[in-house]
């Protein structure tokens, strides 16, 4: 126990100093305050303001950060991992659940510093036609898309040797899914069907049912992707 | 890879006598391998063995057998020595040891318990460096250290007493807060031992502790280790340089392609494997002279190899070197070949023994080593296993 949260600690200072965590937090500030001022000159309405930036900024800067940074998170550090940390007193499912809980908590961390405070400013400075319930469902839905997309990545990082293997894998994959969920007329699964949805999602023009099933689905597909990818990383050989 | 016909490979193992406590371990050769696991299973005690291995077997994803059926006990509180040339396997068993690995058959122990990759209880005992550590590139030695003594659970305050003394004695203190980004392999080394000391362990496992370091560094590093040995420690090293950790081992293994070929109490093997021999090289009639080097001494005392001028002879009996010497001069002079240049002198254990195991490898046989046919079990086909290129040899 103790070794887990010490490796958790250690995990997020190193995220915190990473470059790439910084530049992403910058990326996402900056383009929100211009949205900000442009909703309140332009008199537009929240809903589409914050749907806009969720899917001009938000989404597809996090998909790329996030991606690589759980898609890198075990096999970045393979040679330190079996040097220093499991050759030590350190057991396998501390190991990899700190890594899970620690990426998984920052990108959640970053997620929420940003979305909070920018809803806060839409809603007061812009046309406020959003519903409370309506924002924090469109917000959790996003924070779903995010949760999974870092718990396949990570375990990808630790089933594969090579760094860039796994991150390319999860690129790709992700983006493949997208047109396979259209092609399956599973629209409501895909991430473009979710952040096209936003508006009427703040709006609270979704039904509560619709809302639960994407937040179940991936649920259940990042409790599966972390199970899986702990299992195997019990088992590995380093 | 394969493997030596069973008569063969019966000689080659020696197995210590686990009966007698004292220094004098016989060596009871004649043990079909299965039989050795059975043997050693029967009395998988423990608490006299730090670690033990019964027929321990890994073979990679890529078919590659690193371990065949290792069978290996560690006594406590030996230093014991882990001796075979690169690719042998030795670092293969020690991942192993410690649960870094899965053992694709077989079984390893280690103080008393199975060990795996959730042991890590049983890694807190424990100290290891690894071949060429990996660190956090961006820590320092103290922040690293520090690192180390938080995932091994030592209080705060005992770690910092601990880490300077440790800095002080891998002589890292000067540098001890600059990156270790910038570090010598030497210096890499002295860090990964200071951290493997972190937890004060019982068992100390060195992979190749004096690798990346320089003569005096290398001889500073095996007194560290021989202070280290004594009262309730026990320290493995794995080497391909003998000749390191001879004067700190009491035990040796010899480890050729994935098995023990050799097993015994240190002093033993310096007297097996430790040869006197005499190196000529002339000019002249050289197969005449060589056919006449029998009639130099009887027969089982010395062998001898010849590569294009170069005649080497070894003594397999403590022979009188100086008469030989004067019996061969004279062979020199009847023979009317003429002498270019005589060379006397002691293989250390490493080049004699390991020099001949690498050549027995390079030829994808096990041979049973000098020290078997020193014994009197020189094996038919041994000798006569043909030399390549210009060379031959011979037992006079
Ligand atoms: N992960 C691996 N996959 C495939 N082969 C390996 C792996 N690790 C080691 N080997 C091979 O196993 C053999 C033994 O390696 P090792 O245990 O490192 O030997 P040593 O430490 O005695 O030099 C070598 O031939 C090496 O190439
Ligand atoms: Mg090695």
């Amino acid at each position: 126990m103790q070794a887990y949260l010490y490796l958790l600690r250690l995990d997020m200072e190193q995220l915190a100093r990473s470059w790439l965590v910084r530049i992403w937090i910058l990326l996402l500030v900056g383009p929100a305050g211009f949205f900000v001022v442009v909703a309140a000159n332009q008199r537009e309405l929240a809903s589409e303001t914050l749907a806009a930036y969720v899917a001009a900024v938000l989404a597809p800067l996090s998909w790329l950060v996030v991606a690589v940074l759980s898609a890198s998170a075990v096999n970045g550090e393979a040679d330190v991992i079996a040097d220093s940390i499991l050759s030590r007193s350190v057991t396998r499912r501390a190991y990899i659940w700190s890594k899970f809980t620690a990426r998984v908590g920052v990108f959640l961390a970053v997620y929420v510093v940003v979305t909070v405070p920018l809803v806060y400013l839409v809603l007061r400075f812009a046309v406020d036609d959003a519903a409370i319930e309506g924002i924090v469902w469109g917000l959790l839905t996003v924070a779903s898309l995010l949760v999974f997309l870092a718990a396949f990545g990570i375990a990808l990082s630790a089933i594969f040797r090579n760094m860039l293997a796994s991150v390319l894998t999860v690129l790709v994959s992700t983006v493949a899914s997208g047109a396979v969920f259209q092609f399956l007329a599973l629209d409501w699964m895909s991430t473009t069907g979710v952040v096209s949805g936003l508006p009427e999602t703040f709006r609270g023009e979704v039904s509560v049912a619709e809302q639960l099933r994407v937040l179940v689905v991936f649920g259940v597909l990042s409790v599966l992707a972390t199970v899986f990818g702990i299992a195997w990383f019990r088992r590995k050989d380093l | 890879m394969k493997l030596a016909p069973s008569s063969l490979r019966r000689s080659l193992r020696a197995v210590r006598d686990d009966e007698s406590t004292d220094g004098g371990r016989a060596q009871a050769a004649g043990e079909e391998a299965p039989a050795v696991a059975t043997e050693l299973a029967g009395r998988r005690a423990g608490p006299n063995y730090v670690v033990e291995a019964y027929d321990l077997t890994k073979i990679y994803d890529n078919r590659y057998i690193a371990l065949n059926a290792l069978n290996l006990r560690v006594r406590k509180n030996s230093v014991y020595g882990l001796v075979g040339p690169n690719g042998a396997g030795k670092s293969t068993a020690f991942r192993l040891m410690l649960g870094l690995q899965r053992p694709t058959a077989g079984e390893i122990r280690v103080l008393g318990r199975p060990m795996g990759a959730e042991s890590a209880e049983l890694r807190r005992r424990i100290g290891f460096l690894p071949t060429a550590p990996a660190f956090p590139r961006h820590m320092t030695p103290i922040s690293y250290l520090q690192f180390v003594s938080k995932i091994v659970g030592l209080p705060a305050e005992r770690a910092k007493i601990r880490m300077t003394t440790l800095l002080q004695s891998v002589d890292l203190t000067d540098v001890a807060s600059q990156r270790i980004e910038g570090f010598s392999t030497g210096m890499e080394t002295r860090l990964g031992i200071a951290a493997a000391l972190m937890n004060d362990p019982e068992l100390l496992v060195l992979d190749e502790p004096t690798y990346g370091l320089d003569p005096p560094g290398r001889r500073q590093m095996i007194e560290l280790i021989r202070e280290l040995s004594g009262r309730d420690r026990t320290i493995i090293i794995a080497t391909h340089i003998l000749n390191d950790v001879e004067r700190v081992c009491t035990d040796v293994g010899v480890i050729a392609q994935g098995r023990l070929i050799y097993d015994g109490a240190m002093a033993e093997m310096r007297r097996l494997a430790r040869q006197n021999s005499i190196t000529v090289e002339i000019e002249g009639n050289v197969a005449s002279f060589e056919r006449r080097i029998p009639e130099l001494d009887e027969p089982g005392s010395v062998r001898w190899e010849r590569v294009g001028s170069e005649v080497r002879i070894t003594f397999l009996r403590a022979n009188a070197v100086t008469e030989y010497l004067k019996r061969l001069l004279d062979l020199v002079e009847r023979s009317g070949v003429e002498l270019l240049r005589l060379d006397t002198g002691t293989h250390e254990v490493e080049e004699a023994f390991l020099r001949r195991l690498e050549e027995d490898r390079s030829r994808g046989v096990l041979r049973a080593p000098d020290w078997a046919a020193q014994e009197g079990a020189l094996e038919p086909g041994a000798e006569e296993a043909d030399r390549g290129g210009g060379s031959r040899s011979g037992a006079a």
